[in-house]
């Protein structure tokens, strides 16, 4: 097996082989990373963050009642977090140097991986931190465990490996702000594994400074009668592409996927998600809504893989986008490859404004055209915040989400 | 004079619907109109309520002296316009109660009231809500959301209720309602009556007009207000049907 030192190396000349992905990739053709050397250099890869101080009061969810892990520009704080002593966890700076065999098993680049592209190789390569725990069989975590990685711009290059043995539960929320003014970019890597009856419910925030790119990857891998249930945010940043790869591995395993985009402006936001139903009996459900107003551009893709064997499958996945502006686009695409008869399959996509009949009723209640308008879009884009367990993480979302719409006067009233 | 309608020409798509409608209602009147189904009741109570889609190419409509036809629909309802529709739309995601706060404060403030507090609209809406008996399990629902075709009627009605309209407009809201939700919402109806209210009632049915005693009935056939009584011409029509009224106009 190769030391770690060589393992980047290698990764590193796997990303200099194939460069950036480009548009002429199929799956990344709405994607252009092109600007990326125009806005932050030849090296955008190391590029040193700013000066700004980041504000963690400022950015954090306030009255979350949780556990924290904290990194700031690309490196643990330990005076800034919170670790519950129920759980094992080392920062990956740590691992690398005290255990370089763990660390190499959690950075190791898998070109066969689904979603598979040159960035996840230069994120095993340039990952300078992240956070690395294993909670135990049987073992549920009393609080939800915030992981909060905040930067001042610049390059940061995050790895994160979360196992949970068998019948363990947590509740993990990963948050990614900053709230600097400069391009910057955050390459990033989560890898979750779920032994036997593990139940994990995941909330990913990508709440993003407004010039910074996001780069983001989930990889879920699902053993026996595990529960998986992700919340998925895109709010911030200026482009950003987060791939989502559920691997239902045995039976029983359920995976939910649930994600809300809301932008405005010329934000990209990119959400390309696999599920490959590779054993019987697996349940996989994906609701995503985007709410596009400016020239924001909004790409997902949605592709289900059913295994030959993977007989009694039953997947659901809707997506439904609401256009606020006639420069808006979303590019929108239901992806489903099927190796057996027995299975259940439904999916829907919907793209459109305003339902004009919706809109007449609120204003003949009185409530004036923007009000009605806003109304609508809140109440559309809430239907997958709704699905949050904790208010406080909710109403963090919504108002970040909609304070980027024109005028939304009365959050708290619409809240109820 | 509450409202006065004055050959008023409306098209759909460029399909002439309403053909010279003429219509006058004074202030504390409940007056129904009955007619055949596609005769323009509905066209003539959206265009009314403001909404868009309908072309009015010739005359006028004026509420309570102000140019009904130039106002935004919102400004119509802060005016005191309310219609019940024929069929309430399903609103999931906004909040019953949140929606008739918005709109009890949007129009209190366009009259320069002061807007009702929290505490105040709940006090409101749970005294409306009783007297149309509506569940308080409906006020925490999304507006109309599952709500079964009796139950939105109900909650027309409750809306209409909290809202305290000068002018109200009843699309048939007596369709599909049960025996016991007809005799409820007459009561909230009736209760509503007063010297500066005014009612039109949209019916196919005789029975609503004897829980709600109409001063003046009209009826509607092919665009035009083609006869005007008292309620016993409502009885007259559940005998004979429509087609000896448009036989009269035509001779
Ligand atoms: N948007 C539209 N496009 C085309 N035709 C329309 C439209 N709206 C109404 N119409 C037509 O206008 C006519 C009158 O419709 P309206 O709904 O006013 O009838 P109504 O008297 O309310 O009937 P009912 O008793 O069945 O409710 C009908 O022939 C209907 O098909
Ligand atoms: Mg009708």
């Amino acid at each position: 097996m190769l030391n770690i030192t060589e393992l980047q190396k290698e990764a590193w000349q796997s990303f200099e082989t194939s460069g950036l992905p480009t548009t002429r990739d199929e799956d990344w053709k709405y994607t252009d990373l092109s600007r990326l050397q125009a806005l932050l250099g030849d090296k955008w890869w190391q590029v040193a963050a700013t000066e700004t101080a980041v504000d963690v009061t400022a950015l954090a969810i306030p009255e979350l009642d949780a556990y924290r892990i904290l990194f700031i520009n690309g490196h643990f704080d330990a005076a800034g977090s919170n670790i519950p002593t129920s759980i094992s966890f080392t920062p990956l700076a740590s691992l690398m140097q005290e255990k370089p065999e763990k660390a190499t098993e959690l950075i190791q680049h898998q070109p066969q991986a689904p979603l598979n592209n040159s960035i996840i190789a230069a994120n095993s390569a340039l990952a300078s931190d992240g956070a690395c725990i294993c909670i135990a069989d049987n073992s549920h975590l009393d609080k939800p465990l915030y992981i909060l990685y905040l930067n001042s711009g610049g390059s940061n290059h995050l790895r994160t490996g979360i196992q949970l043995g068998k019948h363990a539960e947590a509740e993990i929320i990963e948050q990614f702000s900053g709230n600097h003014t400069q391009a910057g970019i955050t390459t990033v890597v989560t890898a979750l594994r779920l032994h036997e009856g593990a139940r994990l419910e995941h909330t990913r925030l990508q709440m993003e400074a407004t010039k910074q790119y996001h780069l983001g990857r989930v990889e879920v891998s699902q053993q026996r009668n595990s529960s998986y249930t992700l919340h998925s945010s895109e709010v911030g940043g200026l482009l950003s592409r987060v791939d989502i790869v559920s691997q239902l591995q045995e039976p029983g395993a359920t995976s939910h996927l649930n994600g809300l985009f809301v932008a405005s402006g010329r934000q990209h936001i990119d959400h390309h998600t696999r599920i490959d139903h590779n054993a019987p009996h697996c349940i996989s459900r994906e609701n995503y809504r985007s709410v596009l107003d400016g020239r924001a551009h909004g790409v997902f893709n949605g592709k289900i893989v059913v295994a030959k064997g993977a007989v009694k499958t039953d997947s659901a996945q809707s997506n439904a986008n609401l256009l606020l502006s006639k420069e808006a686009a979303i590019d929108t695409k239901p992806e489903l490859e099927i190796y057996n008869d027995d299975v259940k399959c439904a999916h829907g996509v919907t793209v459109g404004q305003l339902d004009k009949n919706q809109l007449f009723y609120l204003k003949s209640r009185g409530l004036s055209g923007e009000e009605a308008k806003q109304m609508l879009t809140f109440a559309f884009a809430d239907e997958i915040l709704s699905k949050m367990n904790h208010k406080c993480v909710r109403r963090f979302v919504e108002k970040a989400a909609f304070a980027k719409l024109p005028n939304i006067t009365d959050l708290e009233g619409m809240l109820g | 004079m509450m409202l006065k309608i004055e050959n008023l020409h409306a098209s759909v798509d460029g399909k002439e619907i309403l053909k010279g409608i003429d219509l006058t209602i004074g202030a504390g009147e409940v007056h129904a109109i009955m007619g055949p189904n596609g005769s323009g009741k509905s066209t003539l109570s959206n265009v009314i309520a403001g909404r868009d889609g309908y072309e009015v190419t010739q005359g006028s409509v004026t509420y309570k002296g102000m140019d009904l036809l130039a106002m935004l629909p919102e400004e119509r309802a802060w005016a005191g316009v309310f219609l019940a529709f024929q069929y309430p739309v399903e609103i999931p995601g906004v909040n019953n109660t949140y929606l008739l706060k918005a709109g009890v404060n949007a129009s209190r403030k366009h009259r320069g009231e002061q807007e009702l507090d929290a505490m105040e609209f709940m006090q409101l809406v749970k005294e409306k809500a009783k007297l149309v008996e509506l569940d308080q399990s409906f006020l925490s629902r999304g507006v109309n959301e599952g709500f079964s075709g009796g139950e939105k009627k109900r909650n027309e009605i409750f809306q209409m209720a909290v809202l305290e309209p000068s002018l109200a407009l009843l699309d048939e809201t007596d369709s599909g309602l049960d025996i016991d939700a007809l005799r409820i919402v007459a009561k909230g109806v009736n209760e509503l009556r007063a010297a500066e209210r005014s009612i039109i009632m949209i019916t196919h049915y005789q029975r609503l007009l004897d829980y709600i005693q109409p001063d003046v009935v009209h009826v509607l056939a092919d665009g035009k207000i083609l006869k005007t009584g008292d309620k016993s011409l409502a009885l007259k029509l559940e005998e004979r049907g429509y087609d000896w009224v448009r036989e009269e106009a035509h001779a």
